[in-house]
C-alpha cells in the first residue's frame, strides 16, 4: 500500500522543484514587471508607460529595427537551411555526412566566440578581406565589411541559428517516407511538384517549429546584435542592457523588456499550436 | 494491350548483386507473381521496371519499346506500395485526381474518373475523408484506385496486403484480381507469400538470389519444382538426401527405381501427400514411429521417423485412428530426384491400397 502510493505520488514529487523554479524565477516576476508596467506615477492603473515608449523616438526605431533584423535573418536562414536539409536528407554520398557535421558544429561553439571569430573573419582588414586582396587587390577596394552594420547582425543571427535550424527542418524532412514522394513520381510528378505538393507541404509543420523558435531567440537577442551591431539603430535586447546600465532608467528598461517579452509569446503561443495541432492530428 | 518484357535485367548495389540477368516475358492481360524470400531481389526488380532504380544492364520493353531510359514518371506504370502509400495532406479524392491533374485534365474529367475509381475498388462515398481516417485496407484500395486511375499500361504491386491481417489479405486478394480481370490490366505482384501466390497468379516467378528459379503456372510449379529451392520452397515437402547407384536409390527399408542410370549425391523429395499409411508390417514400406500429430481442422499431419530416412511429414484423414508412438509403414507413391547440375527427375511407383479406414493398426 505504502509503495503503491508513494509510487503514485512520485510524478508529483519530480516536477514539483521545476514549477516552483519557473513560478517562483520567471512567472512570478515576469508578473510583478508586467503589473509595474502598467502602474501610473499616482500608483493608478495606467499605459503612460507604453505611450513614453510609443513616444520615444529611439524605442519605436529600435522595435521596428529588431523586427525587421529578426525577418531578413529568419528569410537568410530559411533560404540556407532548406536547402542543406533537402540536400542532407535525399543524398546517401559522403559528402552528405561530413556536411552534416559541419553544419552543425556551430551547435558546439559558445556564441560569444563564435561572434569574436566572425569579427575576425569579415571586419575591415580581416581574414576575408585579406583573402580577397591576395586574389585581386583591386577587388578588394570594394570590400564592404558587414562588422558593426546590421547585415552582421543578420549573419551572426545566421550563423549561430544554422545548426538547430537544420535539425529541426531534417527532423521533419525524414519523417517524410521515401514511398511517399515515389509515389508522386509514379504518377507523373516532376521534382518541382514533388516539392510544393508533397515536401513542402509536409514539412510545414516543422518549418514553422523552426520558424518560432528561431525568432523568439533571435528577436531578443543580445549577444550578437551588441558585439556585430551598430550603435544605432540598436535591437530591443541591446537598448534594453543601455537603457537599463548606461542610461540607469530600469523602469523604462522593463517596459522594453515587456514588449520584447510580448511579441515573444504571441510567437510562442503560434508554437504551442503548431506543436499540439501535430499530436492531436494526423497519425 | 500490353506485354512486357525484361531482358538480361541484372542490378547491382555495390557487391551486391540484388537481381542476375533476370529474363522474364508477360502477355497481354496476364497476372505474373513475383514470389521469393525477403531479400531475393523481388523489389529491386519491380522498381527497375517502375523506374525507381537504374539497372545496371539489360532492357525493359513495354510493348516492344525499351522503357530504360524513360523517368520513373514517365513510364506507363503504376505502383502500388506496400506501406506510406497514400499523401497525408491530401484528402482521398486529391490522392487519387493528384497524377489526372498533372495530366491537365478537364474537372469534369478528372471528377467522372475519381468517382469511377472509387466505385470501382468499391468505396464510393470515400472522397472527402484524409487518409488517417481510412483502416489499412481502404488505404491500399485507394492506392490500388489511384493506380488505376490512370490507366497505366502495366500495373505493378509490391506486397501491397503484406501490412494487413490475414483475413483481410484474403478478401483483397480476391477483389483485386476481379479488378484486375475487369480492367484487363497486365499486373506483376510482388510476394513473399506462396499461399497468395498460388492463387493469384496466372503465371509465378519463383526467385532465389537474385535469379528466377522457374516461370510457370501455379499448378506446374507445385507440382513440378524444377529446382531444389522451389521444391523447398513451394508447399511442404519431405527432402531426403541419398546416395544413387545405378538405377538405384537405397533408403531405409525401400528400394527406389530411377529411370536414369547414374552414381553419387541425389535429394529426393517427396510431397505429404504423395505418402501413403500402410500398415506397420506392409513390405512395400518404410516403418515408423509416429513422433507427433498436429491438428490442421479437417485433416492432420504426422511427423514420422523413419529409420536412417529422417522424420517425415505425412497427411492422414481424420477418420484415421493414431496415437502418438504408435508404429505405422509409410509407402511413397510419387517423388522426384534432384541432382546438382540435372534436371529434376519425376517417378511414379505403383499404386498401393492405403490403409483401410476400419482397419485397426
Ligand atoms: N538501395 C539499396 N542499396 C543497397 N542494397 C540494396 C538496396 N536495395 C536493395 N538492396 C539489397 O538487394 C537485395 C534485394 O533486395 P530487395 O529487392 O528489396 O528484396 P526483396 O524485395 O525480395 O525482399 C537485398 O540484399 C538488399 O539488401
Ligand atoms: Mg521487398
Amino acid at each position: 500500500m505504502v509503495a503503491r502510493s508513494t509510487r503514485s505520488l512520485l510524478p508529483y514529487i519530480l516536477i514539483t522543484p521545476p514549477i516552483i523554479l519557473v513560478f517562483g524565477l520567471i512567472f512570478f516576476p515576469a508578473a510583478q514587471s508586467f503589473v509595474r508596467t502598467l502602474t501610473g506615477v499616482d500608483g493608478s492603473f495606467s499605459f503612460e508607460r507604453y505611450l513614453e515608449f510609443m513616444n520615444d523616438r529611439s524605442s519605436v526605431t529600435s522595435l521596428i529595427f529588431t523586427f525587421q533584423v529578426t525577418f531578413l535573418s529568419l528569410i537568410g536562414l530559411f533560404a540556407i537551411c532548406y536547402p542543406l536539409a533537402l540536400y542532407l536528407r535525399f543524398s546517401n554520398s559522403r559528402v552528405a555526412y561530413w556536411a552534416q557535421m559541419v553544419a552543425l558544429l556551430p551547435l558546439f561553439v559558445p556564441g560569444i566566440m563564435s561572434a569574436y571569430a566572425l569579427i575576425r573573419f569579415f571586419r575591415g582588414r580581416g581574414l576575408l578581406e585579406t583573402i580577397i586582396y591576395q586574389l585581386s587587390p583591386v577587388l578588394s577596394e570594394t570590400y564592404y565589411s558587414p562588422y558593426v552594420k546590421p547585415e552582421g547582425i543578420i549573419i551572426g543571427s545566421i550563423w549561430e541559428s544554422i545548426p538547430f535550424t537544420v535539425l529541426v527542418l531534417l527532423a521533419g524532412l525524414r519523417q517524410v517516407e521515401s514511398g511517399l514522394i515515389e509515389s508522386a513520381q509514379d504518377v507523373g510528378a516532376s521534382r518541382w511538384t514533388i516539392f510544393f505538393q508533397i515536401i513542402l507541404p509536409l514539412t510545414r509543420r516543422a518549418a514553422l517549429i523552426a520558424f518560432c523558435l528561431n525568432f523568439i531567440a533571435i528577436f531578443g537577442s543580445y549577444t550578437i546584435p551588441y558585439l556585430l551591431g551598430p550603435a544605432a539603430p540598436q535591437t530591443l535586447g541591446v537598448l534594453m542592457q543601455r537603457t537599463y546600465q548606461e542610461y540607469a532608467q530600469p523602469l523604462q528598461a522593463e517596459t522594453q523588456a515587456v514588449i520584447t517579452f510580448a511579441v515573444c509569446a504571441l510567437v510562442g503561443l503560434l508554437y504551442v499550436r503548431t506543436v499540439s495541432s501535430q499530436r492531436t492530428g494526423r497519425n | 494491350m500490353s506485354t512486357l518484357s525484361l531482358k538480361q535485367l541484372r542490378k547491382q548495389f555495390g557487391d551486391v548483386t540484388a537481381v542476375h540477368e533476370i529474363n522474364l516475358e508477360v502477355g497481354d492481360g496476364e497476372f505474373l507473381c513475383i514470389l521469393g524470400p525477403s531479400g531475393c531481389g523481388k523489389s529491386t526488380a519491380l522498381r527497375m521496371i517502375a523506374g525507381f532504380e537504374e539497372p545496371t544492364s539489360g532492357d525493359i520493353l513495354i510493348d516492344g519499346q525499351s522503357v530504360v531510359t524513360m523517368a520513373a514518371n514517365h513510364r506507363p506504370t503504376a505502383m502500388v506500395f506496400q506501406k506510406y502509400t497514400l499523401w497525408p495532406h491530401m484528402k482521398v479524392y486529391d490522392n487519387i485526381a493528384f497524377g489526372l491533374k498533372l495530366r491537365g485534365l478537364a474537372r469534369t474529367e478528372i471528377d467522372r474518373k475519381v468517382n469511377e475509381a472509387l466505385e470501382l475498388v468499391g468505396l464510393p462515398d470515400y472522397g472527402k475523408r484524409m487518409p488517417n481516417q481510412l483502416s489499412g485496407g481502404e488505404q491500399q484500395r485507394i492506392a490500388l484506385a489511384r493506380a488505376l486511375v490512370l490507366e497505366p499500361k502495366i500495373l505493378l504491386l509490391d506486397e501491397p496486403f503484406s501490412n494487413l491481417d490475414a483475413l483481410l489479405r484474403v478478401r483483397l486478394r480476391e477483389e483485386l484480381r476481379r479488378i484486375q480481370r475487369r480492367v484487363k490490366i497486365t499486373a506483376i505482384f510482388v510476394t513473399h507469400d506462396q499461399e497468395e501466390a498460388l492463387s493469384l497468379a496466372d503465371r509465378i516467378a519463383v526467385m532465389s538470389k537474385g535469379r528466377v528459379e522457374q516461370l510457370d503456372v501455379p499448378s506446374r510449379i507445385y507440382d513440378q519444382p524444377a529446382t531444389l529451392f522451389v521444391a523447398d520452397f513451394i508447399g511442404v515437402m519431405n527432402l531426403i538426401p541419398a546416395q544413387q547407384n545405378g538405377a538405384t536409390i537405397d533408403l531405409g527399408a525401400l528400394r527406389l527405381e530411377s529411370p536414369t542410370r547414374v552414381n553419387g549425391t541425389v535429394t529426393v523429395a517427396i510431397r505429404p501427400e504423395d505418402i501413403a499409411i500402410v500398415g506397420e508390417s506392409d513390405v512395400d514400406a518404410w516403418g515408423g514411429e509416429v513422433e507427433q500429430i498436429i491438428d490442421l481442422g479437417h485433416y492432420r499431419k504426422l511427423l514420422v521417423k523413419v529409420p536412417s530416412v529422417g522424420t517425415l511429414k505425412v497427411y492422414a484423414p481424420k477418420a484415421l485412428d493414431l496415437r502418438e508412438n504408435q508404429l505405422i509403414g509409410l509407402n511413397p507413391s510419387r517423388f522426384t530426384i534432384f541432382r546438382d547440375g540435372a534436371a529434376p527427375i519425376e517417378v511414379k511407383r505403383e499404386a498401393v491400397a492405403p490403409l483401410e479406414m476400419s482397419v485397426a493398426v
